[in-house]
């Protein structure tokens, strides 16, 4: 197609086609028109716009009835040639502006006309592309007040389609062209610039379609969430635009009370607003209204882009008419912070950036007025809060508590102020408190037990943000996670921006006031102090630094204090007595029963007893609160740091405690809680920090030693120590050993058996930490290990013996090597057997320093041992029978030849004894014997011996002795579980002496005849070999079997 | 039932490692005015112990492995006094964290009875040590160590060798005083400048194993190896006067002192136990049974905490009855 670039080229070619328009107003011939417009050039279409418009203008203006299609068809075209053109001329501007809105206009009804949808959305575009064309000065002086009736009208005329058309094409166009007729177009063509005076200028003119305008928005807006969102975003931000332009503080500022006369015609001047004081606070009042309405329904919208523009909104508002719009500042703020944790990411880093912005500009902090909006807003939550928590659901709860931690976010420091009310103090906690009820009636936290005593567990590898790690808990008014950590959050930002020393005492308060509050004061008390050294905690408020940590340190010594005092620290959390052995208070049956009824969690008091047992609920609830607290201290740890290691002379000997707590809850927390303290304070492991703080642990276990009945813990806490520490802490292990010792001969009665398991492990931990220094033990392994003694040889060739015919070498070397062994026995050893015996190193010779008289000390551990084993010896004598084979089985895995003597001379001939005076009743004794304590006390004698003998290595005579008193059970009138045990004891004696062994069963029962070897020998006639069947027959002849 | 009866009262703390009996404990400030507790053990060490953290800093070792009786803090340095039975009495500079013997000097008795030392001006310090004879009480002057007098009772007084010694200056007067406790259980008063015997008073008849003195009401208090304790006024500083006598339950007194409020008097006894008494009127207060051997030493700092070292190798820090 050729193009005209010249005004006469084009003249020529348009000429024909704009007189045929002119003569004849058919569509056919605008289309030629445009048609033949497509090929002049810009510069050409500019020179000739007039004429070009006038055959198109001349058919809009035509009297008489249109068609529509033809209307449309000429706005097009006029459309096409603005859009290639420049407006220069004012005139031509108006005319223009008031044509193409009078295509809609229909004089009969005032309404916008019934045109199809084509032609409402062609004049849209048609006066957009006219406001974009015209010339920046020319659009200004379009803007004088005698426009004001025309320009309402196309106001109206676009606000009636953006509510009422059905399509959404002509609904956004409307609207946009709104945005551009109102001066706030944010495209780049628009002269963006405007000085103080124009703006006012505008501003005076605008403020007449106020009313309207505000009111069809919001309409709009808070319409069918269905209408689609963009709709709704281009509604919102028409509205903002328009009511920042017009109620901004700026312009608001230089309006004069005194109204200028104006240079207008009445009628128009009538329209004319003055945004004097009253009409401001009057304005102010009804936005305030719609404002409410607006931001309640939009933070709730579904779609993500409407609340993001409500981000846009809010802080246009605030930040251009914080006081013409004042009381518009609470809704606003509160759909902000409502913001602060939505679902969309856009929208929550959108908030955040405006909180901060706002946080920056002192807004808030600076702004009395702000502070004191957000302030009354915080009042009226509180205020409502508890009412909220119990009413609303998990969703309305997470909504309230985010607007809570909003307006937390946004006051900072000055929350403070709030928090000085008592009024509100009160409130704000009592919503906590009642929200963070847990519920206790679990049964398995109860049941659930620790099991396996073994060394602690190292910490897994560390995590980013450990103080936010924590055990999973169940509350009784909600169970979305997500609200509970908003309630954690909401907890931080107290501690972080509030009064320390006032909330920790407040929350104090209700810890100490009742056990109902107890548990949620603790978890709140954990999280402001988190808070308030800044972990986790977002600070919108530059200034503001977190606690002091001198301060922060007094304040958690106090707080620690309180944790593990007495009352706090020892709750019963189960129904059996410490593990003394004794009987349990309250059955396993009755715990279930307990268990069944937790529910309603009654009062529960069995007849049986006179005290009250504590219910499964308040158990529980003990366990909580221990773990709450044992997570608070890990939490301490984080919040301090290094500093915490000063704390660890009180803190860390009853983390220890409860570490070996038998509840697996608390256990498990305990360790946690060791854990935390390790990535703090930087130690490597658990193993690490116990040893490292080894002296402080000694402090509290010497201490708590003193009053046992108060701490009947402080064993077990020695005995986790020694597991998790190594021989570097020999003088201190030496120093409480003492203490131990001293505190074991008071308690005897009472606490042996708890006792002895520190004793236990005690001697396990001096045995791993000095593996060969026992002179000893080393001559007793290597009797062990001597394979080639005469003895094992003996043994070994008599098993020979008895597995294969014997012949006449094997009687002479049977014969030799018992011989030989008489001599051994004898104390003739040769000097080729004593090459293994210690060389005798001379004594070492003392320092002068030392006089003659002083012995030198033995090796602390060979010291303690022996100090223990003392002790032992004492307790191979209890009363309980539990202890004495604990006792035993202490003594004998650890010292041999030591024991040996004592446990002969000492033990073994009251066990003996006993069994041997017992063995009558238990022989006549019917079913019920079994049950009875005398029953238990010889079972357990007969299944201890065995291996006691084995492991001592007991002599001869000795083993005569156990053998003789056990041989009696061997009969079938015992009761068959004592025969079983009994023979368990001959197992054993089998493997010390099969001899002997054989030869006593033999005594007892001699089932066959024994035919002499060699003819020579006499024959062999043993006491049993009646033939006949006795009592014992049935055992002896099941255990000769074991002998072949 | 349970007896109600209140607990015996606990030490707050137990200071462990000091390797053998405490037989000197000795509390200071160091840098930044961090708690100090120095204690001296039989085998000669002197331990530095950080109050904040209940942990050696340091061990001094000095004197040969024989026992450390005595430790005082001078205020330049700091420096520390030891005095051990090896014959010796070091002066440590323990200045930002050093500790060397810059000093040292040659003592003459080889007995129990410990130093006294009074710190007449910021430079100037008098000593008072056991002499080379057997009833022989030396003065000397630190820092340059030269003898300032000798104080020997008159031929014939029989008092025994000192046992223990304490040098006092009244406000008032401008002469030096020590009172010196000896075998035979008297106590003298000398006026140091004119070498005189000023007053004497047969407090005890066991050799007088310790004594305290509070300069405000001159009045002081001495502990021998009997069942009694003795309590003694100074009239207008010049004459020795017993006032009274206190039974204890158990014979032996290691050491005695009276807290810088001159409100309460802690007591080391040989029955492993440290009474606490009512300092004006005598009435016990307490009976801190800790320890599991011979409590060898007390002593007070200026807060009012209380430290005790024993044969038992601890060192037990208390807190009672917290100043006001």
């Amino acid at each position: 197609m050729a193009v005209f670039d010249t005004p006469e080229e084009a003249f020529s070619v348009l000429r024909p086609v704009c007189v045929q328009l002119t003569k004849t107003q058919t569509v056919e011939n605008v289309e030629r028109l445009q048609a033949q417009l497509q090929a002049v050039s810009d510069s050409a279409l500019q020179e000739l716009q007039q004429y070009i418009l006038f055959p198109l203008r001349f058919t809009l203006k035509t009297p008489g009835p249109k068609r529509e299609r033809l209307i449309q068809s000429v706005v097009e075209c006029i459309t096409f040639v603005l859009s290639s053109t420049c407006v220069k001329e004012q005139e031509l501007l108006q005319e223009l502006f008031s044509e193409l809105s009078a295509c809609l206009y229909s004089p009969s009804s005032q309404k916008p006309a019934a045109v199809s949808e084509e032609l409402k959305l062609a004049v849209i575009r048609g006066l957009g592309t006219l406001m974009h064309s015209a010339y920046g000065d020319i659009l200004l002086t379009f803007y004088e007040p005698s426009i004001l009736p025309r320009l309402g009208f196309a106001v109206s005329l676009l606000l009636g389609l953006a509510e009422q058309e059905k399509s959404k094409e002509i609904k956004m166009a409307a609207l946009t062209c709104l945005q551009v007729l109102l001066f706030q177009c944010d495209c780049q063509d628009h002269p963006h610039s405007l000085d103080a005076l124009q703006q006012k200028q505008l501003g005076d003119l605008f403020a007449s379609f106020l009313p309207g305008l505000s009111t069809t928005l919001t309409r709009v807006i808070t319409g069918d969430f269905k209408q689609g969102h963009s709709i709704v975003v281009s509604s919102l931000k028409v509205f903002y635009k328009t009511v920042s332009f017009i109620m901004a503080d700026d312009q608001l500022g230089r309006v004069s009370e005194v109204r200028a006369k104006p240079a207008v015609e009445r009628r128009v001047a009538e329209l004319m607003v003055h945004r004097e004081a009253s009409w401001v606070k009057s304005t102010g009042d009804k936005l305030t209204i719609l404002i409410k309405k607006i931001t309640e329904c939009i933070s709730v919208h579904p779609h993500w882009k409407v609340r993001l523009e409500l981000i846009d909104f809010v802080e246009a508002l605030l930040l251009k008419c914080s006081r013409s719009l004042i009381e518009s500042a609470g809704p606003l703020l509160k759909a902000l912070v409502s913001l602060v944790n939505d679902e969309s990411p856009d929208v929550q880093a959108q908030c955040d950036k405006a909180l901060r912005c706002f946080a920056d500009e002192k807004v808030v902090v600076g702004s009395r007025a702000f502070a004191d909006v957000l302030s009354e807003n915080l009042h009226s939550l509180a205020t409502s809060l508890p009412r909220l928590m119990s009413s609303q659901d998990d969703q309305g709860r997470f909504s309230t508590l985010s607007l809570l931690l909003g307006y937390l976010k946004l006051l900072g420091p000055k929350v403070d102020f709030v928090l000085n009310s008592v009024a509100h103090l009160q409130r704000l906690s009592k919503a906590l408190i009642q929200v963070l009820e847990l519920d206790v009636a679990d049964v398995k936290i109860v049941e659930e037990r620790r099991w396996n005593s073994e060394r602690l567990a190292s910490p897994e590898t560390p995590t980013e943000r450990p103080w936010a790690q924590m055990q999973r808990r169940y509350f009784r008014f909600f169970t979305d996670e997500r609200v509970f950590l908003l309630l954690r959050q909401v907890c931080q930002l107290l501690g972080f921006y509030g009064n320390l020393y006032l909330l920790v005492d407040h929350f104090m308060e209700l810890y100490h006031e009742s056990v109902v509050y107890r548990k949620q004061a603790a978890m709140i008390l954990n999280e402001l102090v988190v808070g308030a050294a800044g972990l986790g905690v977002e600070n919108l408020h530059e200034k503001h630094t977190p606690a002091d940590p001198e301060e922060l340190r007094e304040i958690v010594t106090s707080i620690l204090e309180v944790y593990t005092s007495q009352e706090n620290w020892y709750l019963v959390t189960c129904v059996e007595t410490e593990d003394t052995g004794e009987e349990l208070t309250v059955g396993w049956t009755g715990l279930q029963a307990l268990a069944s009824g937790a529910h309603s969690c009654p009062p529960t008091s069995s007849p049986a007893f006179s005290k009250p047992s504590p219910t499964v609920c308040s158990m529980n609830s003990n366990i909580w609160q221990i773990c709450i607290q044992l997570e608070g201290i890990g939490h301490f740890a984080h919040a301090l740091g290094k500093d915490f290691r000063l704390l660890l002379m009180s803190a860390l000997y009853p983390v220890l405690e409860k570490a070996g707590d038998q509840t697996l809850l608390i256990s498990q927390a305990a360790i946690s809680t060791m854990t935390d303290i390790c990535q703090a304070c930087g130690y490597d492991s658990l193993q690490h920090l116990i040893n490292e703080n080894s002296d402080y642990l000694v402090n509290g276990i010497s201490l708590n030693l003193r009053h046992l009945s108060l701490h009947p813990h402080t064993p077990k806490v020695l005995e986790v120590m020694l597991q998790n520490s190594d021989a570097s802490l020999l003088p201190l292990v030496a120093d409480v050993v003492q203490d131990v010792l001293t505190t074991l001969d008071q308690f005897y009665d009472k606490k042996a058996a708890t006792f002895v398991s520190v004793l236990h492990a005690l001697m396990a931990a001096l045995v791993q930490w000095f593996p060969d220094t026992g002179h000893l033990g080393q001559l007793q392994e290597q009797s062990v290990r001597e394979e080639g003694s005469p003895l094992s040889q003996r043994s070994a060739s008599l098993e020979k013996g008895l597995e294969n015919p014997t012949t006449a070498e094997d009687i002479e070397q049977f014969v030799l090597n018992y011989l030989k062994e008489k001599d051994v026995a004898a104390g003739n050893v040769s000097d080729l057997d004593n090459e293994d015996e210690e060389q005798s190193d001379p004594p070492e010779v003392e320092g002068n320093d030392t006089g003659p008289h002083v012995e030198p000390p033995l090796p602390v551990q060979i010291q303690i041992a022996t100090d223990v084993m003392e002790r032992c010896i004492h307790l191979m004598s209890d009363k309980s029978l539990k202890i004495r084979l604990k006792v035993l089985r202490t003594l004998g895995g650890k010292c041999g030849d030591f024991l040996r003597s004592r446990f002969c001379k000492d033990v073994l001939p009251k066990l003996a004894g006993s069994l041997v005076s017992q063995a009558p009743v238990s022989a006549r004794a019917g079913p019920v014997y079994s049950h009875t304590l005398a029953f238990k006390l010889q079972l357990a004698v007969l299944q201890g011996l065995g291996p006691l003998c084995e492991r001592l290595d007991l002599g001869e005579g000795d083993l005569n002795k156990v053998a003789d008193a056990c041989l009696i059970y061997l009969s079938a009138k015992q009761p068959v579980k004592l025969q079983e045990a009994a023979r368990s004891v001959f197992l054993h004696l089998m493997k010390v002496d099969p001899d002997s062994t054989w030869f006593l069963l033999n005594e007892l029962y001699c089932p066959e005849e024994f035919t002499p070897p060699h003819p020579s020998l006499h024959p062999v006639q043993l006491r049993g070999a009646t033939r006949q069947q006795n009592p014992y027959s049935a055992n002896v002849l099941r255990l000769l079997p074991e002998l072949q | 039932g349970k007896r109600m009866a209140a607990p015996a009262p606990d030490p707050q703390f137990t200071l462990r490692g000091a390797g053998s009996a405490v037989c000197a404990l000795h509390f200071c400030s160091g840098a930044q005015g961090r708690p100090l507790l120095l204690s001296g053990s039989l085998r000669g060490l002197v331990h530095i112990w950080n109050l904040e953290t209940r942990r050696p800093l340091a061990a001094l070792d000095g004197h040969g492995g024989q026992c450390v009786t005595w430790l005082h803090t001078l205020p330049r340095g700091p420096q520390l006094l030891s005095q051990g039975r090896d014959l010796q009495l070091c002066v440590w500079d323990l200045a930002e964290g050093r500790s060397a013997v810059v000093d040292a000097m040659r003592l003459e008795s080889v007995g129990f009875c410990r130093a006294s030392i009074l710190a007449e001006g910021p430079q100037r310090w008098m000593l008072a040590v056991p002499g080379r004879g057997n009833d022989e009480v030396q003065i000397l002057e630190l820092p340059s160590k030269t003898l300032v007098s000798c104080l020997k009772p008159e031929a014939g007084a029989r008092l025994g060798m000192p046992m223990c010694l304490q040098l006092w200056q009244a406000e008032s007067s401008p002469r030096p005083l020590l009172l010196a406790g000896y075998e035979d259980g008297s106590l003298a008063l000398w006026d140091v400048s004119m070498r005189k015997l000023c007053s004497r008073a047969a407090c005890h008849s066991e050799p007088v194993m310790g004594l305290a003195l509070d300069p405000r009401r001159a009045r002081g208090v001495s502990g021998s190896a009997e069942k009694a304790l003795a309590v003694w006024s100074l009239e207008g500083q010049q004459a020795l006067q017993v006032r009274g006598t206190h039974e204890l339950t158990n014979p032996g007194i290691a050491d005695l002192k009276i807290r810088p409020d001159s409100k309460i008097l802690a007591t080391a006894g040989w029955d492993h136990r440290v009474r606490v008494f009512q300092w004006r009127t005598m009435r016990p207060l307490a009976v801190l049974a800790f320890h599991s051997a011979t409590v060898h030493c007390v002593a007070f700092d200026a807060t009012g905490l209380l430290a005790a070292g024993s044969g038992d190798q601890r060192i037990s820090v208390w807190s009672l009855y917290p100043p006001t």
